[in-house]
Protein backbone atom coordinates (compact mmCIF):
# COMPACT_ATOMS: atom_id res chain seq x y z
CA UNK A 1 0.00 0.00 0.00
CA UNK A 2 2.86 2.27 0.72
CA UNK A 3 4.39 1.37 -1.99
CA UNK A 4 1.40 2.35 -4.28
CA UNK A 5 0.94 5.56 -2.55
CA UNK A 6 4.84 6.14 -3.29
CA UNK A 7 4.37 4.99 -7.14
CA UNK A 8 1.19 7.57 -7.23
CA UNK A 9 3.57 10.30 -5.55
CA UNK A 10 6.05 9.95 -7.81
CA UNK A 11 4.15 9.85 -10.76
CA UNK A 12 1.94 13.28 -9.55
CA UNK A 13 5.18 14.97 -8.86
CA UNK A 14 5.23 18.27 -11.35
CA UNK A 15 8.52 17.28 -12.83
CA UNK A 16 8.94 18.80 -16.27
CA UNK A 17 11.10 15.45 -16.85
CA UNK A 18 9.57 12.24 -17.85
CA UNK A 19 9.83 10.31 -15.18
CA UNK A 20 7.71 7.78 -16.42
CA UNK A 21 10.65 5.22 -17.11
CA UNK A 22 12.43 5.45 -14.00
CA UNK A 23 9.00 4.76 -12.38
CA UNK A 24 9.24 1.12 -14.26
CA UNK A 25 13.05 0.62 -13.19
CA UNK A 26 11.08 1.39 -9.45
CA UNK A 27 8.66 -1.10 -10.02
CA UNK A 28 11.17 -3.62 -11.08
CA UNK A 29 13.05 -3.02 -8.38
CA UNK A 30 10.17 -3.49 -5.81
CA UNK A 31 9.34 -7.10 -7.34
CA UNK A 32 13.30 -7.42 -6.82
CA UNK A 33 13.34 -5.84 -3.56
CA UNK A 34 9.92 -8.21 -1.83
CA UNK A 35 11.45 -11.36 -3.47
CA UNK A 36 14.80 -10.90 -1.40
CA UNK A 37 12.61 -10.03 1.47
CA UNK A 38 9.12 -10.58 2.38
CA UNK A 39 9.13 -7.47 5.01
CA UNK A 40 9.94 -5.00 2.44
CA UNK A 41 7.59 -1.45 2.99
CA UNK A 42 8.21 0.37 -0.44
CA UNK A 43 11.05 2.83 -1.36
CA UNK A 44 12.39 5.59 1.72
CA UNK A 45 13.03 8.62 -0.06
CA UNK A 46 15.01 9.39 3.36
CA UNK A 47 16.69 6.22 3.29
CA UNK A 48 17.74 6.68 -0.41
CA UNK A 49 19.04 10.27 0.93
CA UNK A 50 21.36 8.80 3.21
CA UNK A 51 22.66 6.39 0.71
CA UNK A 52 23.32 8.54 -1.47
CA UNK A 53 25.65 10.71 1.09
CA UNK A 54 27.26 7.80 3.21
CA UNK A 55 30.44 7.23 2.64
CA UNK A 56 31.38 3.73 2.43
CA UNK A 57 35.15 3.54 2.53
CA UNK A 58 36.31 6.73 0.81
CA UNK A 59 33.58 7.68 -1.68
CA UNK A 60 30.54 8.18 -1.63
CA UNK A 61 27.87 8.29 -4.78
CA UNK A 62 27.91 12.28 -3.85
CA UNK A 63 31.92 11.89 -4.31
CA UNK A 64 31.26 12.43 -8.39
CA UNK A 65 27.68 13.67 -8.52
CA UNK A 66 28.34 16.18 -5.47
CA UNK A 67 26.10 16.95 -2.89
CA UNK A 68 23.50 18.18 -4.61
CA UNK A 69 22.55 15.92 -7.74
CA UNK A 70 20.80 18.69 -9.61
CA UNK A 71 24.39 20.33 -9.81
CA UNK A 72 27.16 19.18 -12.65
CA UNK A 73 29.07 17.26 -10.91
CA UNK A 74 33.08 16.06 -11.32
CA UNK A 75 34.51 12.51 -12.00
CA UNK A 76 37.06 12.03 -8.95
CA UNK A 77 39.48 10.09 -11.15
CA UNK A 78 39.61 11.55 -14.54
CA UNK A 79 38.47 15.72 -13.42
CA UNK A 80 35.93 15.13 -16.18
CA UNK A 81 32.20 16.70 -16.12
CA UNK A 82 28.78 15.29 -15.45
CA UNK A 83 26.22 16.46 -16.04
CA UNK A 84 23.67 16.72 -13.56
CA UNK A 85 21.96 13.58 -12.08
CA UNK A 86 18.51 14.67 -11.33
CA UNK A 87 16.35 14.09 -14.02
CA UNK A 88 14.66 17.93 -12.77
CA UNK A 89 17.89 19.31 -13.95
CA UNK A 90 18.78 17.07 -16.83
CA UNK A 91 15.41 15.09 -18.40
CA UNK A 92 17.86 12.27 -20.15
CA UNK A 93 18.67 10.58 -16.54
CA UNK A 94 16.55 7.45 -15.82
CA UNK A 95 15.46 7.64 -19.32
CA UNK A 96 17.32 4.37 -20.32
CA UNK A 97 16.76 1.27 -18.25
CA UNK A 98 20.03 -0.35 -19.98
CA UNK A 99 22.04 2.72 -19.12
CA UNK A 100 20.92 3.08 -15.37
CA UNK A 101 21.69 -0.56 -14.82
CA UNK A 102 24.79 -0.38 -16.34
CA UNK A 103 25.84 2.68 -13.79
CA UNK A 104 24.69 0.90 -10.92
CA UNK A 105 26.67 -1.99 -11.38
CA UNK A 106 29.62 -0.15 -12.09
CA UNK A 107 29.26 2.80 -9.55
CA UNK A 108 28.17 0.41 -6.81
CA UNK A 109 31.14 -1.22 -7.43
CA UNK A 110 33.42 1.66 -7.62
CA UNK A 111 32.39 2.93 -4.05
CA UNK A 112 30.39 -0.12 -2.08
CA UNK A 113 32.72 -2.82 -3.89
CA UNK A 114 29.76 -4.61 -4.38
CA UNK A 115 26.84 -4.72 -6.72
CA UNK A 116 24.00 -2.51 -4.93
CA UNK A 117 20.76 -4.15 -3.66
CA UNK A 118 17.35 -4.06 -5.27
CA UNK A 119 16.11 -2.04 -2.59
CA UNK A 120 19.31 0.49 -2.31
CA UNK A 121 18.70 0.98 -6.23
CA UNK A 122 15.24 1.90 -5.20
CA UNK A 123 15.63 4.17 -2.80
CA UNK A 124 18.43 5.68 -4.40
CA UNK A 125 15.76 6.66 -7.34
CA UNK A 126 13.23 7.61 -5.12
CA UNK A 127 15.51 10.16 -3.35
CA UNK A 128 16.91 11.54 -7.23
CA UNK A 129 13.46 12.23 -8.40
CA UNK A 130 12.47 14.21 -5.64
CA UNK A 131 15.62 16.50 -6.00
CA UNK A 132 14.99 20.01 -7.18
CA UNK A 133 17.20 22.48 -9.48
CA UNK B 1 70.73 -27.26 -43.17
CA UNK B 2 68.51 -26.96 -40.72
CA UNK B 3 69.63 -25.42 -36.93
CA UNK B 4 67.97 -22.33 -35.01
CA UNK B 5 67.68 -19.45 -37.11
CA UNK B 6 66.63 -16.09 -35.67
CA UNK B 7 63.19 -15.69 -36.72
CA UNK B 8 61.55 -12.67 -34.78
CA UNK B 9 63.31 -9.16 -34.31
CA UNK B 10 63.43 -7.57 -31.05
CA UNK B 11 61.49 -5.23 -31.57
CA UNK B 12 58.68 -7.53 -32.83
CA UNK B 13 58.95 -9.57 -29.97
CA UNK B 14 58.94 -6.74 -27.65
CA UNK B 15 55.84 -5.16 -29.31
CA UNK B 16 54.37 -8.56 -28.77
CA UNK B 17 54.77 -8.58 -24.97
CA UNK B 18 54.35 -4.92 -24.40
CA UNK B 19 51.07 -5.49 -26.99
CA UNK B 20 49.67 -8.53 -24.46
CA UNK B 21 50.16 -6.25 -21.47
CA UNK B 22 48.52 -3.51 -22.51
CA UNK B 23 45.28 -5.19 -23.42
CA UNK B 24 45.28 -6.89 -20.23
CA UNK B 25 45.33 -3.88 -18.63
CA UNK B 26 42.98 -2.50 -20.65
CA UNK B 27 40.49 -5.25 -19.90
CA UNK B 28 40.89 -5.81 -16.49
CA UNK B 29 40.48 -2.09 -16.06
CA UNK B 30 37.58 -1.49 -18.17
CA UNK B 31 34.63 -1.58 -15.66
CA UNK B 32 36.35 0.68 -12.91
CA UNK B 33 35.58 4.67 -13.03
CA UNK B 34 37.93 4.19 -10.26
CA UNK B 35 40.42 2.32 -12.48
CA UNK B 36 39.37 5.01 -15.39
CA UNK B 37 42.94 6.72 -15.96
CA UNK B 38 44.53 2.87 -15.87
CA UNK B 39 42.49 2.28 -18.83
CA UNK B 40 42.93 5.15 -20.70
CA UNK B 41 46.43 5.07 -20.26
CA UNK B 42 47.17 1.89 -20.84
CA UNK B 43 44.87 1.92 -23.83
CA UNK B 44 47.29 4.92 -25.15
CA UNK B 45 49.87 2.92 -24.58
CA UNK B 46 48.49 0.08 -26.97
CA UNK B 47 47.53 2.49 -29.97
CA UNK B 48 51.07 3.92 -29.61
CA UNK B 49 52.41 0.16 -29.46
CA UNK B 50 50.07 -0.68 -33.20
CA UNK B 51 50.99 2.67 -34.77
CA UNK B 52 54.94 1.53 -34.18
CA UNK B 53 54.18 -2.01 -35.59
CA UNK B 54 52.35 -0.43 -38.59
CA UNK B 55 55.20 1.06 -39.15
CA UNK B 56 57.64 -1.81 -38.50
CA UNK B 57 55.56 -4.04 -40.44
CA UNK B 58 56.77 -1.35 -43.71
CA UNK B 59 60.18 -1.24 -42.70
CA UNK B 60 61.24 -3.74 -40.21
CA UNK B 61 63.56 -6.39 -40.70
CA UNK B 62 61.96 -9.90 -43.31
CA UNK B 63 59.46 -11.55 -41.03
CA UNK B 64 58.51 -8.45 -39.41
CA UNK B 65 56.89 -7.25 -42.75
CA UNK B 66 53.62 -7.30 -43.66
CA UNK B 67 54.41 -8.05 -47.02
CA UNK B 68 56.34 -10.66 -46.37
CA UNK B 69 53.41 -12.59 -44.29
CA UNK B 70 49.84 -10.90 -45.20
CA UNK B 71 48.67 -13.66 -48.08
CA UNK B 72 45.69 -14.13 -50.11
CA UNK B 73 42.36 -15.87 -49.21
CA UNK B 74 43.58 -18.76 -50.77
CA UNK B 75 46.70 -19.41 -48.88
CA UNK B 76 44.97 -18.72 -45.59
CA UNK B 77 42.41 -21.49 -47.03
CA UNK B 78 45.00 -24.27 -47.90
CA UNK B 79 46.63 -23.46 -44.60
CA UNK B 80 43.66 -24.35 -43.04
CA UNK B 81 43.23 -27.60 -44.64
CA UNK B 82 46.58 -28.68 -43.84
CA UNK B 83 46.02 -28.10 -40.26
CA UNK B 84 42.10 -29.80 -40.40
CA UNK B 85 44.58 -32.93 -41.88
CA UNK B 86 47.17 -32.51 -39.04
CA UNK B 87 49.62 -31.64 -41.69
CA UNK B 88 49.82 -28.03 -42.54
CA UNK B 89 52.27 -26.36 -44.71
CA UNK B 90 55.27 -24.95 -43.22
CA UNK B 91 56.08 -21.26 -43.24
CA UNK B 92 59.68 -19.75 -41.53
CA UNK B 93 57.37 -16.78 -40.72
CA UNK B 94 53.77 -16.38 -39.77
CA UNK B 95 51.72 -18.62 -41.30
CA UNK B 96 48.46 -17.15 -43.71
CA UNK B 97 46.05 -17.77 -40.66
CA UNK B 98 48.20 -16.08 -38.24
CA UNK B 99 48.90 -13.61 -40.25
CA UNK B 100 45.09 -12.70 -40.84
CA UNK B 101 44.46 -13.03 -36.77
CA UNK B 102 47.58 -10.50 -36.22
CA UNK B 103 45.83 -7.93 -39.32
CA UNK B 104 42.67 -8.30 -37.54
CA UNK B 105 44.17 -7.84 -33.95
CA UNK B 106 45.73 -4.72 -34.72
CA UNK B 107 42.46 -3.30 -36.69
CA UNK B 108 40.48 -4.64 -33.85
CA UNK B 109 43.18 -2.86 -31.23
CA UNK B 110 42.70 0.69 -33.57
CA UNK B 111 39.09 0.23 -33.40
CA UNK B 112 39.04 -0.49 -29.68
CA UNK B 113 41.09 2.52 -29.41
CA UNK B 114 39.09 5.08 -31.70
CA UNK B 115 35.59 4.34 -29.94
CA UNK B 116 36.59 4.48 -26.49
CA UNK B 117 38.22 7.53 -27.02
CA UNK B 118 35.02 8.77 -28.05
CA UNK B 119 33.15 7.00 -25.00
CA UNK B 120 35.51 8.77 -23.27
CA UNK B 121 34.88 12.54 -24.35
CA UNK B 122 31.21 11.19 -24.54
CA UNK B 123 30.65 11.62 -28.30
CA UNK B 124 28.06 9.23 -29.51
CA UNK B 125 26.42 8.50 -26.31
CA UNK B 126 25.39 5.13 -25.32
CA UNK B 127 25.58 3.25 -28.74
CA UNK B 128 29.22 4.60 -29.18
CA UNK B 129 29.99 3.45 -25.47
CA UNK B 130 28.24 -0.37 -26.31
CA UNK B 131 30.21 -0.46 -29.74
CA UNK B 132 33.60 0.36 -27.45
CA UNK B 133 32.29 -3.17 -25.07
CA UNK B 134 31.52 -5.01 -28.48
CA UNK B 135 34.54 -4.21 -30.57
CA UNK B 136 36.65 -4.75 -27.31
CA UNK B 137 34.54 -7.95 -26.48
CA UNK B 138 35.57 -8.88 -30.44
CA UNK B 139 39.38 -8.49 -29.66
CA UNK B 140 39.10 -10.79 -27.00
CA UNK B 141 37.67 -13.72 -28.72
CA UNK B 142 39.79 -13.20 -31.43
CA UNK B 143 43.10 -12.99 -28.57
CA UNK B 144 41.46 -16.33 -27.69
CA UNK B 145 41.24 -18.14 -31.09
CA UNK B 146 44.94 -16.53 -31.73
CA UNK B 147 46.16 -18.80 -28.75
CA UNK B 148 44.20 -21.79 -29.09
CA UNK B 149 45.79 -21.70 -32.73
CA UNK B 150 49.08 -21.21 -31.88
CA UNK B 151 48.70 -23.98 -29.22
CA UNK B 152 47.56 -26.33 -32.56
CA UNK B 153 50.24 -25.04 -34.33
CA UNK B 154 52.56 -25.65 -32.20
CA UNK B 155 51.27 -29.13 -31.93
CA UNK B 156 51.29 -30.07 -35.61
CA UNK B 157 54.44 -28.58 -35.90
CA UNK B 158 56.15 -29.79 -33.03
CA UNK B 159 57.79 -26.77 -32.58
CA UNK B 160 56.73 -24.38 -29.01
CA UNK B 161 55.64 -21.27 -30.85
CA UNK B 162 55.26 -19.33 -27.38
CA UNK B 163 58.81 -19.85 -26.82
CA UNK B 164 59.84 -18.52 -30.05
CA UNK B 165 57.83 -15.64 -29.84
CA UNK B 166 60.05 -15.10 -26.62
CA UNK B 167 63.27 -15.82 -27.96
CA UNK B 168 63.00 -15.36 -31.79
CA UNK B 169 64.64 -18.84 -32.69
CA UNK B 170 62.88 -21.32 -34.50
CA UNK B 171 64.35 -24.11 -36.30
CA UNK B 172 64.76 -23.70 -40.05
CA UNK B 173 67.28 -23.87 -43.05
CA UNK B 174 70.28 -21.79 -41.94
CA UNK B 175 70.04 -19.42 -44.79
CA UNK B 176 66.57 -18.52 -43.74
CA UNK B 177 67.05 -16.31 -40.60
CA UNK B 178 67.48 -12.96 -40.45
CA UNK B 179 70.75 -11.12 -40.18
CA UNK B 180 70.06 -8.30 -37.10
CA UNK B 181 67.95 -8.37 -34.08
CA UNK B 182 67.46 -4.87 -34.19
CA UNK B 183 67.64 -4.08 -30.44
CA UNK B 184 68.68 -0.44 -30.91
CA UNK B 185 64.91 0.28 -32.45
CA UNK B 186 63.51 -2.07 -29.38
CA UNK B 187 65.53 0.28 -27.17
CA UNK B 188 63.87 3.44 -28.89
CA UNK B 189 60.80 1.78 -28.94
CA UNK B 190 60.69 1.07 -25.20
CA UNK B 191 61.79 4.53 -24.38
CA UNK B 192 59.08 6.37 -26.58
CA UNK B 193 56.62 4.26 -24.66
CA UNK B 194 58.21 5.23 -21.30
CA UNK B 195 58.47 9.09 -22.06
CA UNK B 196 55.17 9.16 -23.36
CA UNK B 197 53.40 7.38 -20.26
CA UNK B 198 55.41 9.61 -18.42
CA UNK B 199 53.72 12.28 -19.58
CA UNK B 200 50.51 11.61 -19.80
CA UNK B 201 50.92 10.58 -15.89
CA UNK B 202 52.32 14.38 -15.60
CA UNK B 203 49.17 15.85 -17.27
CA UNK B 204 51.74 17.38 -20.09
CA UNK B 205 49.22 16.06 -22.53
CA UNK B 206 45.70 17.44 -21.63
CA UNK B 207 44.51 17.03 -25.17
CA UNK B 208 44.69 13.11 -24.79
CA UNK B 209 42.34 13.35 -21.69
CA UNK B 210 40.38 16.18 -21.80
CA UNK B 211 40.76 18.08 -25.65
CA UNK B 212 37.03 20.28 -25.11
CA UNK B 213 38.73 21.87 -21.74
CA UNK B 214 42.30 21.15 -21.69
CA UNK B 215 43.12 22.98 -19.42
CA UNK B 216 41.38 21.00 -16.52
CA UNK B 217 43.82 17.77 -16.62
CA UNK B 218 47.22 19.43 -15.21
CA UNK B 219 45.71 18.27 -12.12
CA UNK B 220 44.34 15.30 -13.07
CA UNK B 221 45.50 13.70 -9.47
CA UNK B 222 45.50 16.36 -6.96
CA UNK B 223 41.70 15.33 -5.72
CA UNK B 224 39.99 12.62 -5.42
C1 LIG C 1 33.86 7.98 -9.84
C2 LIG C 1 32.76 8.88 -10.01
C3 LIG C 1 31.36 8.37 -9.71
C4 LIG C 1 30.86 7.94 -8.50
C5 LIG C 1 31.59 7.86 -7.17
C6 LIG C 1 29.49 7.61 -8.73
N1 LIG C 1 29.17 7.82 -10.04
FE1 LIG C 1 27.36 7.48 -10.91
N2 LIG C 1 28.10 8.07 -12.70
C7 LIG C 1 29.39 8.47 -12.95
C8 LIG C 1 29.55 8.75 -14.36
C9 LIG C 1 30.84 9.19 -15.04
C10 LIG C 1 28.29 8.53 -14.95
C11 LIG C 1 27.91 8.68 -16.42
C12 LIG C 1 27.78 10.12 -16.69
C13 LIG C 1 26.94 10.49 -17.87
O1 LIG C 1 26.22 9.66 -18.41
O2 LIG C 1 27.00 11.69 -18.18
C14 LIG C 1 27.41 8.10 -13.88
C15 LIG C 1 26.07 7.78 -14.08
C16 LIG C 1 25.26 7.24 -13.11
C17 LIG C 1 23.92 6.76 -13.37
C18 LIG C 1 23.20 6.78 -14.72
C19 LIG C 1 22.02 7.70 -14.74
C20 LIG C 1 21.44 7.87 -16.11
O3 LIG C 1 20.32 7.44 -16.36
O4 LIG C 1 22.14 8.47 -16.96
C21 LIG C 1 23.46 6.24 -12.18
C22 LIG C 1 22.12 5.57 -11.93
C23 LIG C 1 24.52 6.42 -11.20
N3 LIG C 1 25.58 7.03 -11.79
C24 LIG C 1 24.42 6.03 -9.88
C25 LIG C 1 25.44 6.17 -8.95
C26 LIG C 1 25.35 5.67 -7.59
C27 LIG C 1 24.19 4.91 -7.01
C28 LIG C 1 26.52 6.01 -6.98
C29 LIG C 1 26.94 5.71 -5.53
C30 LIG C 1 26.87 4.33 -5.13
C31 LIG C 1 27.35 6.68 -7.97
N4 LIG C 1 26.65 6.76 -9.16
C32 LIG C 1 28.63 7.12 -7.76
C33 LIG C 1 30.40 8.60 -12.02
C34 LIG C 1 30.29 8.28 -10.68
C1 LIG D 1 42.48 -0.19 -27.13
C2 LIG D 1 42.01 -1.12 -26.35
C3 LIG D 1 40.82 -0.96 -25.45
C4 LIG D 1 40.16 -2.01 -24.89
C5 LIG D 1 40.49 -3.48 -25.07
C6 LIG D 1 39.07 -1.47 -24.11
C7 LIG D 1 38.14 -2.23 -23.40
C8 LIG D 1 36.99 -1.74 -22.81
C9 LIG D 1 35.86 -2.51 -22.35
C10 LIG D 1 35.73 -4.03 -22.42
C11 LIG D 1 34.94 -1.65 -21.81
C12 LIG D 1 33.55 -2.02 -21.28
C13 LIG D 1 33.52 -2.12 -19.79
C14 LIG D 1 32.16 -2.62 -19.33
O1 LIG D 1 31.22 -1.82 -19.28
O2 LIG D 1 32.06 -3.83 -19.07
C15 LIG D 1 35.49 -0.33 -21.90
C16 LIG D 1 34.87 0.82 -21.44
C17 LIG D 1 35.41 2.09 -21.55
N1 LIG D 1 36.62 2.43 -22.17
FE1 LIG D 1 37.84 1.19 -23.18
N2 LIG D 1 39.10 -0.10 -24.18
C18 LIG D 1 40.16 0.28 -24.98
C19 LIG D 1 40.53 1.57 -25.32
C20 LIG D 1 40.01 2.73 -24.71
C21 LIG D 1 40.50 4.09 -24.94
C22 LIG D 1 41.66 4.49 -25.88
C23 LIG D 1 39.75 4.91 -24.12
C24 LIG D 1 39.80 6.42 -23.89
C25 LIG D 1 40.68 7.22 -24.39
C26 LIG D 1 38.78 4.08 -23.44
C27 LIG D 1 37.82 4.54 -22.56
C28 LIG D 1 36.77 3.80 -22.06
C29 LIG D 1 35.64 4.36 -21.34
C30 LIG D 1 35.41 5.85 -20.97
C31 LIG D 1 34.78 3.30 -21.03
C32 LIG D 1 33.42 3.40 -20.33
C33 LIG D 1 32.41 3.71 -21.42
C34 LIG D 1 30.99 3.83 -20.90
O3 LIG D 1 30.45 2.81 -20.50
O4 LIG D 1 30.43 4.93 -20.96
N3 LIG D 1 38.97 2.76 -23.81
N4 LIG D 1 36.74 -0.41 -22.53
Amino acid sequence: MKFLLMLLWALSTPILANTGVAVQIQARLAAEARAADATFQGFSVQRGEAFYRDRHGDWSCATCHTDHPAKGGRHAVTQKAILPLAPSANPERFTDPKKVEKWFKRNCNDVLNRPCTAREKGDFIAYILTVRP
Amino acid sequence: MVGRILVWDIPTRVFHGLLVACFGLAWLSAESERLRDIHVLSSYLLLALIGFRLVWGLIGSRYARFAEFVRGPSAVSAYLRGLMQGHPPTYTGHNPAGALAIVALLGLGVASGITGWLAFNEMGGEVVAELHETVANAMLALVFLHILAVVISSRLHGENLVKAMLTGYKSGASGMGIRRAHGGVALVLVTGLAAFGWAMIQGKLPALWDPLSASVVGKSHEEG
